[in-house]
């Protein structure tokens, strides 16, 4: 036997709308890395040949690869891209009768007051597909129509006419009240016994009938998808010899048993994303010890960005698939990924005003950036990279393509005689405004929830992440900036450091002025219990330490809109417990918004409870291998506006020893993106083989 | 200058890119002032219905940026700065004024505007506003918009003309406790205050943030220079229309008291070759003794939402871009003229709504592919303001944004749904049932859109909606005004007329009768209220609209198949691709050209 095959492996994979990736750890900590195209109608196809790639590398067969592994974790971007892309299952939705255009309205509202050249979004269900139910429970719960139920099995009846293969259920004050969406339930798998279905009481108990019920029409619209994939990949897993746990992420920022996301699919959407910020905690945690990060992930179309603050990762009730007010709602409370259309791809031009825009429109993989030499003549950020000699052109994608650099020029030059500059300003100048919109990304996730960026660690990922990483953190005033060196797979490496996630929350109204504590232990002690069920739960010998928080949604009387405050410990015992819980949420409010209500009365509604369970997770402290071959660099030019046209350094990541120093400027090529090392600042390598960027002293 | 604007000086006097950044880093605070005050407004009209706007203005008063929010509140923000300065020679850090006065600035009464003057080295530099429509603003009837009221006295409500209401960051006690006295519900008015001082204070912060990091002569020039990339916007789309004059007009349905209900007219001057256009109000009545006269601030923004609604977007909207829109008003007149005592306690809506819809159906003269329909805009039973107690005898008041009014079918696409009326252009947010049940003492028994609602035509009007609510235990007070009953909102070039309001009472025995449109009930417990808001208007001959987009509407439920077959003349048939309805195209065409035969018989044109 080899050693490797003594080694309990730990298996990440994220499958995305192009690439699968893989990451592979063992019990050293040795990192390997692969990528595969992804089949899009087989998933396990892509997978299957990442991970035989990621078993070359190691030298030994798949089979024995996979026998070690001890625990596989799976992420996907399928069923965000099903969505986007309107692929997922013909889904009917069920709701109280008088009530039937919730998914229509959505909650109002518009980016573009002006704009009167595109038509209202479709709804998530057409209405067509929409029914009503004759019923109604009353906001405290009380029934003020009882469920027809005679009525109710005729518009199922309609429901299987019309082939629906999904039903979505979201009564009005099902939560305060779930005893018809029940009964509904029974009938459903009376009339339709084969066709999955949600009910929004379950999926997300949350008042504002609106996004309770995207969020369940969402779930049920995945469930056939998802029902089919995962289990795909798990008896592909098994078929070629995985025995291990095999556990899903989730849009909470951690991971659960495949079986829970099979249940309820709503959490699988931008799961992906959400392990960004884990990958990035683990890393700015060892090589910096800062808890706050801002997370950037750069890809070819869009750049995602998140947050750890304190060492947790930052949630929101607002995720929206697609624009703002025009897209559909989960209406989970899930990490907190802002998305917008810029990266690689984003197309450069000149408003009528004569102003330089970048951006949301993509060139997408297909024609790509001009210099990808498909057949696209409209200027790029990677074109405007390759201008300024910040990208190969030997080297792109670890030299898989080569870039036309006359291509990048020619799109360029149109867009420098507009603006009347030269073609290397213009360049600089398209990086600096696509920068900004990703600038006023991170802002409005930072400054505006009273976090300051000059004290965050800024991590970068993706593809485009080493382009302008710099100039971005200058910006914002962060000091310190960190490329792992598993940037370009960053939510696949996220995977190999989550924990299993779970919260759970519970309704009891109370407030600050008559506070109860008997009814808060209560609700607590039965959060505590469902905790300690799905705790013992979980496959034994998965999860090691388990740790517990909770949190209460508060506000000022006559607020709608929570904040979420963290309790001490497991929860307010008196009233030094219950002062300091008031302070708190004095204090949260005056951070965010700027004013203070002493003496108002707080409202408490819901209380939540998350459960984290550590699993195993592969050690940091491995040095980088083969590293430490000291040929030298070749030079190419490059552009800096403070130094005009220079000559500069190109390092290969592989030969770059832990410790090594590289100053600015100069380039570092790693296979999956290109670190530029500005002028004032230099590149540090850690003894993990990350890059650690700061100005030069 | 010559037709290539890029080719102009500013972009290249401020570095380009910098220009760019700052933009952007305007435009985020002022959603930043935005989410402040909605995430933590008390009453639902903030907090559900986000009817508040934020903006900051220069010290000179001109407009800066304004997001997302209310366009009618923003656009003439300028206007209530001008009156701080004139006011209150004395600025300094700390200062917060209160400002509500129509006559000075503001839109209406109810719209409390909280003005914060933003220094940096000791210098006035911007101003930070944050404009939110109350739930109550004292007004002798519990109803932020009163229209039988002979002038402001009956009005009731307080009015602050530009009042400091915080020095050294701390409240200016006398007037809060006015307030308090005057205000019904007072602690929500004062959280409501809290709220929008967050958000002028949040401004505050961040433009002294902004200032510091790049240096007041630097933003200087940043201001100079966008605004005039603002104009040259501007400039350039003006150019792109052809030179004609445009008339038209509107009428205010008519109400108790005003039998011919009021007429609105408006003339436009468009003036390609110098890059202008010139909006003239001069020509309507002068006030009259009802709620319904226009203030200056909503009159001047009117004409720029009728104006941007018909120009491609994307046109920065401040001072820098309205300088090349000039409005014409006369003293005295119900259209921006306002004297005392008249009351402009309706401003923001009904008479207003009909100018910015006259305007902006007149661009439809200059031709095929310009202009808009008439958007619906009934402040109806969807859009109370609504009042009682609790239980326990406490008081509640708020106004309620739940209904739908079509939005007027464009030459591009159909009208859209969640429009709410002209002034709001789409912005304002709608409430959640379950939140309003959660918290005042009503319920609601449905709220539906409607079929056949949108007026028909190439292009569809937005649907109106059906809302039907009443009290739990406690009576229900509730105030609406559609206008929109009689008259409906126009299509153009051929498009028919969206549906009308209406309003109704039903009886606990269910026994209905219908009630004045603009008016009040008091709903006893049983009781409930039918309030049907209005159709936008259809663009272009609904015989030409595509028989596709006929057979998914009727799929949908937006258009019946009655409707489809006499005024569309699409002929359906149940031989779809699996058994599902489809287009018989041939059916059609003969349907066509009956129904255009039978119309050129009758003497009618399309258009």
């Amino acid at each position: 036997m080899t050693e490797a095959e003594h080694t309990n492996a730990r298996i990440t994979c994220d499958i995305g709308g192009t690439f699968t990736d893989v990451v592979v750890s063992d019990a050293s900590g040795r990192l390997t890395v692969a990528k595969a195209l992804t089949e899009p109608a087989h998933l396990f196809g892509g997978l299957h040949a990442a991970l035989q790639r990621a078993a070359e590398q190691l030298g030994e067969p798949l089979a024995a690869l996979l026998g070690r592994a001890s625990l596989f974790i799976f992420s996907t971007t399928q069923a965000t891209n099903a969505i986007l892309e309107g692929t997922t299952a013909r889904t009917a939705f069920m709701c109280t009768e008088g009530f039937p255009d919730i998914l229509v309205r959505r909650e109002g509202g518009s980016l573009r007051p002006y704009d009167y050249t595109r038509p209202f979004p479709d709804p998530y269900v057409p209405r067509r597909l929409t029914f009503e139910i004759p019923e109604r429970i009353e906001a405290d719960g009380g029934v003020l129509r009882p469920l027809d139920e005679r009525g109710a099995r005729e518009q199922l009846v309609q429901v299987r006419e019309l082939g629906a293969q999904a039903v979505a259920v979201c009564l009005l004050w099902s939560t305060a009240n779930p005893v018809h969406e029940l009964a509904l339930a029974d009938l459903i798998e009376q009339e339709l016994p084969e066709v999955p279905y949600s009910l929004s009481h379950q999926i997300n108990p949350i008042v504002r009938e609106y996004r309770r019920a995207s969020g369940t029409s969402i779930d049920a619209s995945l469930k056939p998808l998802m029902q089919s994939h995962l289990p795909e990949i798990a008896s592909g897993l098994e078929a070629e010899g995985f025995a291990g746990e095999l556990l899903a992420a989730s849009s909470a920022g951690g991971v659960v048993p495949m079986s829970e996301l099979i249940d309820s699919p709503l959490w699988s959407v931008r799961s992906g994303p959400s392990l960004a910020p884990v990958a990035a905690r683990t890393v700015a945690g060892t090589e910096t010890g800062n808890g706050d990060v801002i997370v950037c992930d750069t890809g070819g179309t869009s750049f995602d960005v998140s947050l750890v603050r304190d060492g947790d990762l930052v949630f929101t009730s607002e995720t929206w698939l697609g624009e703002p007010f025009a897209g559909h709602l989960t209406g989970l409370s899930s990490v907190d990924v802002r998305s917008i259309g810029a990266g690689g791809g984003s197309i450069a031009w000149v408003d009528p005003g004569g102003l330089l825009r970048v951006g949301p429109e993509s060139a997408r993989a297909d024609p790509g950036p001009a210099c990808y030499g498909r057949g696209g003549t409209r200027p790029t950020v990677t074109d405007a990279a390759l201008v300024l000699g910040y990208v190969d052109p030997d080297r792109f994608l670890g030299g898989a393509m080569k870039l036309d650099t006359a291509a990048a020029e020619r799109a360029l030059g149109e867009l420098a005689e507009t603006l009347g500059i030269g073609p290397q300003q213009t360049a600089h100048a398209v990086l600096s405004v696509a920068n900004e919109r990703m600038i006023a990304a991170i802002h409005e996730l930072t400054v505006n929830e009273g976090v300051d960026p000059r004290d965050s660690t800024l991590v970068a990922g993706g593809g485009a992440a080493g382009l302008t990483i710099l100039p971005i953190a200058r910006e914002l005033g962060c000091r310190e900036v960190l490329v792992p060196r598993a940037a370009g797979v960053l939510s696949a490496f996220g995977g190999q450091h989550s924990d299993i996630v779970r919260e759970l929350s519970t309704p009891h109204v109370t407030n600050s002025l008559d506070f109860d504590f008997d009814g808060v232990r209560g609700a607590l002690g039965r959060l505590s219990e469902r905790l300690a069920a799905f705790e013992a739960e979980l496959p034994e010998g998965l999860a090691g330490e388990s740790q517990r928080r909770y949190f209460v949604e508060a506000r000022y009387a006559h607020q709608v809109w929570d904040l979420s405050i963290p309790l001490e410990g497991e929860g307010i015992e008196d009233a030094a417990g219950l002062e300091r819980l008031i302070e708190s949420f004095h204090d949260a409010h005056e951070r965010i918004f700027a004013v203070r209500e002493p003496g108002q009365k707080i409202e408490m509604s819901q209380w939540k409870g998350r459960v984290i369970a550590s699993t195993a997770k592969p050690p940091l402290g491995v040095a980088r291998e083969g590293a430490a071959s000291a040929t030298t660099p070749h030079r190419r030019l490059a552009y800096f506006p403070e130094l005009g046209e220079v000559e500069i350094p190109v390092h290969l990541g592989e030969q770059l020893a832990p410790g090594a120093e590289v100053d600015g400027p100069a380039l570092v090529i790693e296979p999956e993106t290109t670190i530029v090392v500005y002028p004032g600042w230099s590149a540090h390598v850690s003894t993990l083989g990350n890059y650690k960027l700061g100005l030069r002293s | 200058m010559n037709s290539n604007p890029a080719g102009g000086a500013s972009p290249r006097e401020l570095d380009p890119t910098l220009m760019a950044v700052l933009a952007h880093r305007f435009e985020a605070i002022v959603r930043e002032m935005t989410n402040t005050l909605f995430r933590t407004g008390r009453s639902s009209i903030l907090n559900m219905a986000r009817d508040f706007s934020c903006s900051i203005i220069t010290a000179d008063d001109q407009l800066f940026a304004a997001a997302e929010g209310l366009q009618v509140h923003v656009l003439g923000a300028g206007l209530q700065t001008s009156s701080m300065s004139r006011l209150h020679p004395d600025l300094r850090e700390g200062d917060a004024y209160l400002h509500n006065d129509p006559m000075l600035g503001n839109t209406h009464t109810a719209d409390h505007t909280i003005l914060v003057p933003v220094f940096f080295g000791g210098e006035h530099v911007f101003t930070a506003s944050a404009k939110a429509h109350q739930a109550d603003c004292g007004n002798a009837e519990p109803s932020t918009y009163v229209t039988y009221v002979e002038d402001v006295y009956a009005e009731g409500g307080l009015v602050f003309p530009c009042v400091k209401v915080q020095e050294d960051h701390e409240d200016v006690e006398d007037v809060i406790r006015m307030c308090r006295r005057r205000i019904r519900v007072p602690e929500v008015w004062y959280g409501d205050y809290l709220a929008a001082l967050g958000a002028a204070r949040i401004g505050e912060r961040r433009l002294q943030g902004v200032i510091a990091r790049y240096g007041v002569e630097t933003i200087r020039a940043f201001v100079t220079a966008w605004l005039d990339y603002s104009e040259r916007c501007m400039e350039q789309a003006i150019r792109k229309l052809p030179a004609r004059q445009l008339r038209a007009r509107s009428r205010h349905d008519p109400i108790p008291g005003l039998p011919e209900g009021v007429e609105v007219n408006v003339t436009i001057d468009v003036d390609p070759e110098a890059g202008r256009v010139s909006f003239d109000l001069r020509e309507n009545p002068d006030c009259i003794p009802f709620g319904l006269n226009v203030s200056e601030s909503c009159a001047r923004g009117g004409c720029i939402i009728a104006l941007l609604n018909c120009l491609e977007e994307d046109i920065p909207r401040n001072a820098g871009s309205f300088r090349r829109v000039e409005v014409l008003l006369r003293e005295g007149s119900i259209m921006g003229g306002l004297i005392e005592p008249y009351s402009a306690s309706v401003a923001t809506t009904n008479v207003l709504n009909r100018m910015i819809n006259a305007a902006q159906s007149a661009f439809c003269q200059l031709g095929e592919g310009e202009g808009l329909a008439e958007g619906a805009g009934a402040m109806g039973v969807g859009y109370a303001v609504f009042s009682g107690t609790y239980g326990n005898e406490d008081p509640y008041v708020s106004e309620m944004v739940i209904g739908n009014n079509g939005g007027p079918a464009s030459p591009h696409c159909d009208g859209w749904i969640t429009y709410a009326m002209p002034d709001c252009s789409k912005t304002i947010y709608i409430d959640s049932v379950e939140m309003l049940e959660r918290t005042y003492p009503l319920h609601f028994r449905s709220f539906r859109l409607l079929a056949d609602s949108g007026g028909a035509g190439r292009l569809r009007g937005g649907p109106a909606s059906e809302v039907i609510y009443g009290p739990r235990a406690t009576p229900l007070r509730v105030f609406y005004l559609a206008d929109y009953a009689r008259y409906p909102a126009q299509g153009v070039r051929g498009g028919l007329p969206g549906a009308s309001a209406s309003a109704s009472v039903i009886d606990a025995d269910g026994s209905e009768r219908e009630v004045e449109p603009v008016g009040d009930s008091l709903l006893a417990p049983g009781q409930w209220i039918r309030g049907v808001e209005a159709g936008g208007g259809g663009y272009g001959d609904p015989l030409e609209r595509d028989p596709e987009a006929v057979l998914r509407d009727v799929l949908e439920r937006w258009v019946s198949a009655r409707a489809a077959l006499d005024v569309y003349g699409v002929v359906l048939s149940e031989h779809g691709p699996g058994g599902g309805l489809a287009v018989d195209l041939a059916g059609t065409r003969e349907r066509r050209e009956t129904l255009a035969g039978a119309r050129a018989a009758a003497g009618g044109g399309g258009s």
